[in-house]
């Protein structure tokens, strides 16, 4: 009785683990099959997606709103902007960017101009090679402020816009990077050569330097430059910036002349505990050509800036000091704003600018009048 | 003087390429450490800081190597923050 007892025992514990074992196999081949199907999966998924990639396309950019209010003048929804931003890598060797500052003019139409769009070549972890159209190097607000949702203010510092005293953009070649570390401080360099800028006078009367890339240059005339940039602690960059060069005129006649032409930049920025400090100073110098009627000169311009945000309530309070000095007038400009943060990349601001321009004698001048702006601004 | 200057920048160009050519180690580890801190000392010198989950991770690939032209990274720290800001996107917004 009992060996029998045993042995159904023994024979219901024989079958039931070989029961149980052959279902695990079960579901083990089952288990084996499901990571096959799903490493097929990912591989399509891989293949399909142009994440890994070597080369992709990306599309950055900003936008942006304005409205003015002139003291004197009239009111008007004054600005809309569109800059989208067009980013081309292959790997980590080469990448494009390029970028369209679209705009409507006071007339409804609609203005595009070619920003940037250059090519850098990575040679080294310390070197890229830029080849095209890129902003100025001279100094910051040109080349890094100018974004709407970058910059704290609705408006650039007298002499920082188009035809002042700061360059905008060179159309040559760029050597520039990040270099190793001395004395424990980083720093960063750009050279560059370009064909030179342009001098005449403006649509408006006004004696300008046309400080544009551009695609020509007389007798191959060309500028050479350079920016040095130290960051001796965290979140702070001083940096200094040189060009030189010439210069062509394009007389009533015809003919085209040349001229020397230099240029002086230095630059510092600090941010630290939710304060933003930063000033900038450039001046273009135009040598005399005794051929020419237009006398030479020297356009100087500089601002200093300072922030703070109130990051629990989003506030941030800007004010603003800049001064412009050409051979025909001097300018001077206090701006103060305020700025409501959506996110760090959706702002809307306010500001109240106080003008002085000495040159007020032209009928209709408006270079005196103050104003108040309002922006709403975004980068994407 | 106008041909001193050029003088400098060329000869500043060449001794640059040449130079860095020979101090450029390539295949080393990204270090999100390393990446941590440059992104601290460098991201909101010029703008607010775009946080890591602002954008894809394909999207940062590109906006770093933007910002290395910008900022004057060197490669290194261009790809140690990139590890940083993908290393930090939770595990929701990665993609
Ligand atoms: C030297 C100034 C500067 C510094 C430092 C800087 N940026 Fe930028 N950044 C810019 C400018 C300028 C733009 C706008 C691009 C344009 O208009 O060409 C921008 C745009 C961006 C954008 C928007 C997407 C794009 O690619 O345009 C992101 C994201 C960004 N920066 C992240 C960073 C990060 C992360 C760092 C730190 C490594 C950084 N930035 C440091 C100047 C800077």
């Amino acid at each position: 009785m009992k060996k029998l007892l045993m042995g159904t025992t023994i024979s219901i514990v024989v079958s039931s683990t070989l029961y149980a074992a052959s279902s695990q196999n079960a579901e083990i081949a089952q288990l084996q099959e499901d990571v096959k199907t799903l490493k097929l999966a990912n591989q399509k998924m891989e293949r399909e997606s142009d994440a890994n990639a070597m080369s992709g396309f990306q599309l950055a950019g900003y936008s942006s709103f304005d409205y003015a209010n002139e003291e004197n003048g009239e009111d008007s929804f004054s600005g809309v902007r569109f800059a989208p931003i067009f980013h081309y890598q292959y790997g980590d060797r080469f990448q494009f960017e390029g970028e369209l500052d679209i705009t409507i003019n006071n007339e409804g139409e609609t203005d595009i101009e070619l920003e940037y769009a250059a090519g850098t070549y990575f040679v080294n972890d310390y070197l890229g090679v830029q080849i095209g159209k890129f902003l100025s190097p001279i100094g910051q607000f040109v080349q890094n402020l100018h974004p709407s949702w970058i910059n704290k203010l609705p408006s650039t510092p007298v002499g920082f816009g188009h035809d002042g005293a700061a360059p905008t953009s060179n159309v040559g070649i760029a050597l520039r990077g990040g270099l190793p570390k001395v004395a424990n401080m980083r720093s960063n360099y750009v050279v560059f050569v370009s064909n030179a800028p342009t001098f005449g006078v403006a649509a408006d009367g006004d004696v300008v330097i046309g400080a544009e890339g551009k695609t020509a240059s007389v007798d191959g005339a060309k500028m050479w430059g350079a920016r040095y940039a130290l960051n001796p602690i965290g979140n702070m960059e001083i940096g200094i910036s040189a060009a030189t060069g010439d210069i062509s005129e394009e007389l009533l006649s015809g003919d085209e002349l040349l001229r020397d032409y230099d240029v002086l930049g230095a630059d510092f920025v600090y941010h630290f505990n939710a304060i933003s400090l930063r000033g900038e100073y450039i001046q273009q110098k135009v040598g005399e050509n005794t051929l020419s009627t237009l006398e030479g000169g020297t356009w100087r311009a500089w601002y200093t800036q300072a922030s703070y945000q109130f990051s629990s309530i989003n506030l941030e309070p800007v004010v603003r000091y800049s001064d412009y000095h050409n051979p025909e007038t001097n300018r001077n400009q206090w701006a103060f704003g305020l700025n409501y943060l959506f996110a760090n990349n959706i702002i809307a601001k306010i500001a109240y600018e106080i003008n002085t321009d000495e040159d007020d004698s032209a009928i209709g001048s408006r270079a005196n009048n103050n104003r108040f702006l309002a922006q709403f601004a975004f980068g994407f | 003087m106008k041909n001193i200057v050029k003088t400098i920048i060329i000869g500043l160009g060449v001794f640059i390429s040449i130079n860095t050519e020979m101090i450029a180690t390539e295949a080393d580890k990204a270090d999100t450490v390393n990446g941590a801190q440059v992104w601290a000392d460098t991201c909101m010198r010029c703008h607010n800081m775009r946080q890591p989950s602002d954008l894809s991770s394909r999207a940062w690939s590109f906006s770093m190597n933007h910002m290395r032209v910008r900022a004057g990274l060197t490669g290194k720290e261009t790809r140690d923050i990139l590890a940083f800001i993908l290393a930090s996107k939770t595990e929701s917004d990665r993609n």
